[in-house]
């Protein structure tokens, strides 16, 4: 087979049992890789009803189907498992290295089940692999871990996927991490990996991914390389300004939320923008594998010295979401999280809550001691509890399970800023109403990553919509966004290729990697399906979607107070039922026979 | 007098975060008025794709390049930038 070598790892952590498994192209083209593969596994071996940080539930790590090749941004990997954080589905998606090398060591995927008794790693040498004990950076941070393991290894260009503190202590936004700064970070996958003693996959690979005919690949890939070179956004605008440049742009359009979602602008945006980032701290751009364009940033701090970040997230995860001025700051919690393992998101929204709390006089100095006041603006609390929670120390414990669970404590839910329990990232959706949608019917919870609508309504990409429609062509538009994302995310690329490519354009690589005529509605078909499986997923795990497609009520019952979009909610109750008739879906939200027939979804109910 | 603001290369290009402009009915005779002012190398940046913003609305939700300039507008250029 091309593209990929058929060949998945099982290995199950309790008996020690290692694996290997094949699969042929007809898997390829019903589930095309990372999140397609991860569903079909979870759905076919997993009651997904399981506690997520049992040993019943299983993680996977795939690869896409151009992971490893030089498909432009073909580098990335997923880890799909049950999140501890939302009950639902999690399929967390990294750039940087690992990814490409665990294809190129001969494996596509790898299946994580049961659960050790000590730490252990997983060391994967092309087609040797081993289980070998991890005790002895147990409780280390990621940067020291991959410096010991690296070692260990005993060669440089070694990939290493691995937790630090926060998973071991079972926080419940966990990330994964690799090369440092590059984090799977949503949902709690780095939980489910130290649930498992699993401390990290250390792998190294000296194949070479094949595709059907090198010459016609190549030509494919130079020209989508290409016209990502020449788009303004892909190859100009990211590079020179990282992610963090839309921090001037979501502020000046009204929807940077600020001060946990009360506001849509912050007086302060300006002082922590890419472009200040980049005036004050940028020392060089760092692109992840065959990516032509290179958004990752590389600052220099007198405390942490050179670091990566923060992307645009997390600058505003924790800055402006705790009403905190002060750019070095946010850098260096940004570097404590990476190193720590957590997901900045959820991480900066967890903190805001307990702001929101305090500030409401629900959660008080008593509650806190000696600790610093959950007070806006007080930058003492990013280091202070970020280390604290990481390791579930004193009121960190109360954090590491997530601002849902703190608002839920402290007898204010509507504190809580997310959705299935999951902290909602950067964009208020008053301001954007159909990425509001987004948020309420994602599968894995309060996200933007998987259907971003921000790119039609506010950037205006593929054209521009205006935010506050909420037609019907605005709501088959979120669809296709969450379908062609499928497809992206299976394919191993990023979603930062849609600055500059298009539909047709994914197709054609994939078409030239396997030597497959499938049309590009054949493959949004097979991206329609991985999002229908996903949901079927949420709905056997006990999903509730009358009530939990939803978002929290400041967005949907309190107008934005002030600003361009002051006045607007988000009319979520308009669009719901709409999704889900045009989804073909049933009224209550479930999936209906129709539809699952359609997608051959059957055999999976 | 209306306010301008610029953003990312913008402001290397013209040196400037913001100014001040006056007498300009709409968008379009604004960027004429910049074109002018700053060249070519403004021109090119935005010429073909934009973000501009008039009190924070774009106007492309507005009437394009006809958008009306006030008294005490403020203006936002951006050049094309994405992100996520």
């Amino acid at each position: 087979m091309y593209g990929y070598w058929g060949k998945i790892l099982r290995v199950n952590l309790s008996t020690g049992e290692i694996k290997t498994e094949e699969f042929g192209e007809d898997f390829v083209k019903k589930w095309l890789g990372t999140r397609g593969f991860g569903i079909h596994y979870l759905l076919k071996e997993m009651d997904s009803k399981v506690d997520p940080l049992s040993e019943e539930n299983k993680m996977i790590f795939s690869t896409g189907a151009l992971t490893g090749t030089t498909a432009p941004t073909g580098g990335r990997y997923m880890v799909i498992t049950k999140s501890p954080l939302t009950g639902y589905i999690a399929m967390a998606n990294s750039g940087g290295f690992f990814g490409a090398e665990l294809k190129m060591a001969g494996w596509d995927a790898i299946i994580v089940e049961g659960k050790s008794n000590k730490p252990v790693y997983l060391r994967i040498e092309d087609d040797k692999v081993e289980i070998k004990d991890a005790s002895h950076v147990w409780g280390k941070r990621v940067g020291e871990t991959e410096r010991i393991l690296t070692e260990e290894f005993g060669d440089k260009h070694v990939q290493i996927a691995s937790i630090g503190p926060a998973g071991e202590n079972l926080v419940k936004f966990a990330a994964i991490m690799n090369n440092g700064h590059r984090a799977a970070g949503r949902g709690g996958v780095g939980a489910v990996m130290g649930s498992k003693k699993l401390k990290a996959i250390v792998v190294r690979g000296h194949k070479r991914v094949e595709v059907i005919d090198r010459s016609k690949f190549i030509s494919v890939v130079r020209e989508k390389t290409e016209k990502l070179k020449n788009d303004p956004v892909a190859g100009s605008g990211l590079p020179s300004f990282g992610t963090a440049v839309l921090v001037n742009i979501i502020n000046q359009n009204g929807l940077y939320p600020t001060m946990n979602f009360r506001y849509g602008q912050f007086k302060y945006a300006e002082e922590q923008s890419g472009e200040a980032m980049a005036k004050k701290y940028l020392k060089r751009n760092k692109p992840c594998y065959a990516c032509p364009i290179g958004c990752g940033r590389v600052n220099d701090m007198d405390t942490v010295g050179e670091t990566e970040g923060p992307e645009y997230e997390s600058t505003w995860a924790m800055g402006a979401n705790l009403g905190i001025n002060d750019l070095a700051s946010i850098i260096e919690a940004n570097h404590l999280c990476d190193d720590l393992g957590l997901d900045t998101i959820s991480t900066g929204g967890t903190l805001a809550t307990a702001m929101e709390l305090y500030d409401k006089g629900l959660l008080k100095q008593d509650d806190l001691g000696d600790a610093p006041p959950f007070r806006w603006g007080n930058t003492e609390v990013l280091h202070y509890y970020i280390s604290k929670l990481a390791k579930r120390e004193g009121f960190g414990d109360v954090l590491a399970e997530g601002g849902y669970r703190l608002a839920e404590k402290y007898g204010c839910v509507d504190c809580f800023m997310g959705v299935k329990k999951q902290e909602l990232p950067a964009y208020d959706p008053r301001g954007a109403e159909g990425h509001g949608l987004g948020y309420a019917t994602d599968n894995r919870g309060g996200d933007h990553i998987k259907a971003y609508l921000i790119s039609p309504e506010i950037l205006g990409y593929p054209y521009k919509m205006d935010p506050h429609d909420i037609s019907d062509e605005k709501v088959k538009m979120l669809i296709l966004f969450q379908d062609l994302t499928a497809v992206i995310d299976a394919a191993g690329m990023c979603v930062f290729t849609t600055f500059g490519l298009g539909a047709d354009d994914y197709r054609d690589l994939l078409n030239a990697a396997f030597g497959f005529n499938l049309s590009t509605e054949e493959w949004l078909k097979i991206g329609e399906k991985i999002w229908n499986a996903e949901r079927l997923f949420n709905l056997k795990a006990g999903l509730k979607p009358l009530e939990e497609d939803t978002l929290p009520k400041r967005l949907t019952d309190e107008p934005m107070p002030e600003g361009p979009n002051k006045g607007h909610v988000v009319r979520l109750k308009e669009m719901v039922p709409r999704y889900y008739a045009l989804r073909g879906w049933n009224e209550d939200g479930s999936i209906s026979e129709a539809k699952l027939k359609e997608l051959g979804l059957e055999e999976y109910i | 007098m209306a306010q301008v603001k610029f953003f990312a290369t913008l402001r290397d290009i013209t040196g400037k975060r913001e100014m001040e402009i006056k007498n300009v009915k709409n968008v379009a005779e604004l960027l004429q008025h910049l074109y002018e002012m700053f060249g070519d190398e403004f021109r090119k940046e935005i010429e073909e794709r934009n973000m501009i913003l008039v009190n924070g609305k774009n106007i492309l939700d507005l009437d394009g390049y006809e958008t009306k300039i006030k008294e005490k507008d403020e203006i936002s250029i951006f050049p094309p930038a994405g992100g996520g």
